[in-house]
């Protein structure tokens, strides 16, 4: 075994077997989005297989949930995906509503959640968007993006206090109402974020060295991705039309117009990376939409209004799973009837997602490595969870 | 040959309207604060360091049961009548605190503390700049009874049971003579 | 198709392989044999009327000691819009399923983590190995009788004992001499 350092900045090992050569990557890379160690079969250039090894950012959410009451669990959740928290609330939150059979619930609250999503959707994909620049050598996308990002950040921590981590949708309610004029100041960002998205444009998504870059590696076809249940921007990439914000609407989705955004391969291959990026672009212009009609119909009223006192769900178990910016994030949970949850399972879009890598970036380039694991944007705090 | 130079002529284009976007950024104001000069105005209820005004807490416990992850310890010495006081908001105080730290580095500053304390005396101040060099100095100590007193508070409520025990049987007693 | 008609074709199918279906339930599920689990996913995966072609999900769940362990599977169409849960029954002790992976490919991820946090063995599965825990860990943690070995790799888990010394307490005292 030989370490050599490299660009001095990670070292890579090479252990030889046979005339493959085993090519550690990770677990402290800078592209690989957190901790996540992928072992890289390769045959000169080309990769004959890809390996991930996960968990080290085990944290051991479920059993955690196990011994909490349901509300003490939000906080954990917002640990799960860090960079979409407000999601990683929602699914859980619409979860236990729905085991608990609650549905009456006040039109403030159904607005200031989809507010939230949408909002969060933006921060998290101007995050996987920007880093996925820097994956591939653009380092001033990736600032700009920060920048905007930031402004949301913003406005979160204006409604609910904190940053990252909220803690802000709760069961059957919100921690507090959106503060006044919320409502104009989110509008006033998303008539200065719309061109931005334009200036993200011109500045990466359609630079000929990015797309040539990106347009015909890491292809995922269709019914590989249904297969291995990716879901999300990964899936629409693909060209498969599916949105549950469409197809299941949750909360009240199915009030306002948007599109689904999918890959075309305009530029390449119908599924490759850039597909998938270029959804996310996309994504984040209908997300304005969505935000801009949401906004403008902002009802009145104490969103708290039906906000249970105690939460004991009936026994029994319900799944849900709800449109998370990185895929389709469900959550299982069985009650006994008691205060804290007996199970409670993460079903988590990237743990899919990194488990189809194999599929995708077999037969692929080195170097192609690290813009396809960068294209399918993962978050390794929700796949050790 | 045509397409290989379109090509060219695409990549040179589009890096080039790249360019003219960032050449205009140099005249925009940067965003950046520089933090340990500048610092911008929090929004008025963040979520930073918790403080419990300790004068007004009744020691129900409320805080202590929502924490997620048990950062605050609470210890409670039952007072005896006379010393029952009342806080600023109208709750009778019937414990003396002698004990309230809450471990800061554990403190996953989540809120669900604040929320059920009857009478508001724990709460987050927008104050962030707490680091410190040892990790037991983020514990903090709220309560302000010092310890030397905690042996006769303890004796004074030890005595105020038995009495009120002694009581009770005087009373049974009564009660079974009738 | 409405879970009920899913249930009657799936009786129709394997009769006493079926061993009941809760329709009262949040989603309703239908209860299989172990060892039918793979015929079943795999009739319900290619039958043209059902094309399960999304496994959503895929849990082991643990009612407590001395009672069964479960594995939940929810399956979804997505190109007849219905869904189903199937739910396996496995003994606390040795307990195997057939595997579902060669059907869903996603299943094969999931199958590693309930095998890794239940201890739930997946007959015929090609990589059956620990996936979010290191290889040499001890126990399925998951399982609500599951005690925590007591050295890892010589560390006592969960650490308790002494403050560790770090080198800043060391350089602390250091700086407090004259
Ligand atoms: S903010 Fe959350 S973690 Fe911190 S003390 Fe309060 S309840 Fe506990
Ligand atoms: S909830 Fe408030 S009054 Fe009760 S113990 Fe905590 S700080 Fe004191």
């Amino acid at each position: 075994m030989v370490t050599q350092l490299v660009a001095g900045e990670y070292h890579l090992s090479y252990e030889r077997q046979g005339d493959d050569l085993i090519l550690q990557m990770g677990p402290q890379h800078p592209s690989t989005h957190g901790v996540l160690r992928l072992e890289l079969v390769t045959d000169g250039e080309l990769i004959k297989r890809i390996t991930p090894h996960i968990g080290y950012l085990h944290r051991c959410f479920e059993k955690h949930a196990e011994a909490m009451t349901y509300p003490q669990v939000i906080p954990y959740v917002d640990r799960m995906d860090y960079v979409a928290a407000m999601s990683m609330e929602l699914g859980y939150v619409l979860t236990v509503e729905k085991l608990m059979g609650l549905t009456d619930l006040p039109e403030r609250l159904q607005y200031i959640r989809v507010i939230m999503a949408e909002f969060q959707r933006i921060a998290s994909h101007l995050l996987a968007v920007g880093t996925y620049g820097l994956d591939t050598g653009a380092v001033t996308p990736f600032l700009w993006c920060f920048r905007d990002r930031e402004k949301i950040l913003d406005l979160f921590e204006w409604a609910s206090g904190a940053r990252l981590l909220y803690n802000y949708l709760w069961i059957g309610g919100v921690m507090q109402d959106l503060p006044p004029g919320f409502a104009e100041k989110a509008m006033e960002f998303l008539d200065y974020f719309e061109p931005r998205v334009k200036e993200l444009n011109d500045l990466l998504s359609f630079n000929q060295i990015f797309i040539e870059r990106t347009a015909n590696i890491g292809v995922l076809p269709p019914d590989v991705a249904i297969s291995y249940g990716v879901g999300g921007p990964n899936l629409r990439g693909s060209g498969v039309r599916w949105d549950l914000r469409k197809e299941e609407p949750y909360c009240i989705y199915d009030r306002f117009d948007f599109d689904v955004p999918v890959g075309t391969g305009e530029f390449g291959t119908l599924g490759a990376a850039w597909d998938r990026y270029m959804v996310r672009v996309r994504e984040m212009l209908e997300s304005i939409k969505i935000l801009r009609q949401a906004l403008d119909q902002l009802p009145g009223g104490d969103p708290n209004e039906a906000m249970p006192r105690r939460v004991r769900p009936p026994e029994g178990d319900a799944f849900m799973r709800t449109e998370s910016p990185r895929g389709e994030i469900g959550f299982y949970i069985v009650s006994d009837g008691s205060e804290k949850p007996l199970r409670c399972k993460g079903r988590s879009p990237c743990f899919t997602a990194i488990s189809a890598i194999d599929a995708i970036g077999r037969g692929g380039l080195i170097a192609d490595a690290v813009a396809i694991v960068g294209s399918l944007d993962i978050v390794l705090g929700e796949i050790d969870r | 040959m045509r397409q290989y130079l379109l090509n060219i002529w695409n990549a040179f284009w589009t890096v080039l309207v790249g360019m003219r976007l960032t050449w205009r950024h140099l005249f925009i104001p940067a965003v950046t604060v520089q933090y340990p000069d500048e610092r911008w105005t929090l929004p008025p209820n963040s979520r930073m360091q918790l403080f419990v005004n300790i004068d007004d807490c009744i020691g129900c416990r409320q805080c202590e049961r929502a924490c997620p992850v048990e950062c605050i310890t609470i210890d409670l010495i039952k007072a005896v009548p006379e010393d029952e006081r009342e806080a600023s908001t109208g709750h009778k105080v019937r414990f003396h605190v002698t004990k309230f730290d809450i471990d800061m580095a554990k403190c996953c500053y989540c809120n669900l503390c604040t929320i059920p304390c009857p009478t508001e005396c724990i709460y987050m101040t927008p104050s962030y700049e707490d680091a410190a060099p040892d990790r037991f100095d983020l514990i903090y100590h709220f309560a302000k009874i010092p310890p030397e007193k905690i042996p006769e508070l303890e004796e004074k409520a030890r005595r105020f049971e038995e009495e009120e025990a002694a009581k009770k049987t005087k009373k049974k007693a009564a009660v079974a003579a009738n | 198709m409405t879970a009920e008609e899913i249930y009657q074709r799936l009786q129709e199918r394997f009769g006493d392989q079926i061993l009941g279906f809760n329709a009262k339930a949040v989603d309703p599920s239908v209860r299989v044999a172990a060892a039918a689990i793979h015929e079943v996913a795999e009739y319900l995966r290619h039958d043209p009327q059902l094309q399960f072609d999304l496994l959503m999900c895929l849990s082991g769940v643990d009612y407590g000691p001395g009672k069964h362990l479960e594995v939940v599977y929810h399956l979804f169409s997505m190109s007849r819009r219905h869904k189903i849960v199937l739910k396996v029954e496995v003994p606390r002790q040795g307990g195997e399923v057939p595997t579902v992976c060669d059907i869903w490919r996603t299943a094969e991820w999931h199958e590693r983590e309930v095998y890794d946090l239940f201890g739930i063995r997946f007959a015929h599965h090609p990589d059956l190995r620990r996936i979010l825990l290191p290889d040499d860990w001890e126990g399925h943690p998951l399982l609500k009788d599951y005690q925590v070995q007591e050295f890892y790799h010589g560390v006592r888990v969960p650490y308790v004992g002494d403050p560790p010394q770090t080198g800043l307490e060391v350089y602390r005292t250091q700086e407090q001499e004259p």
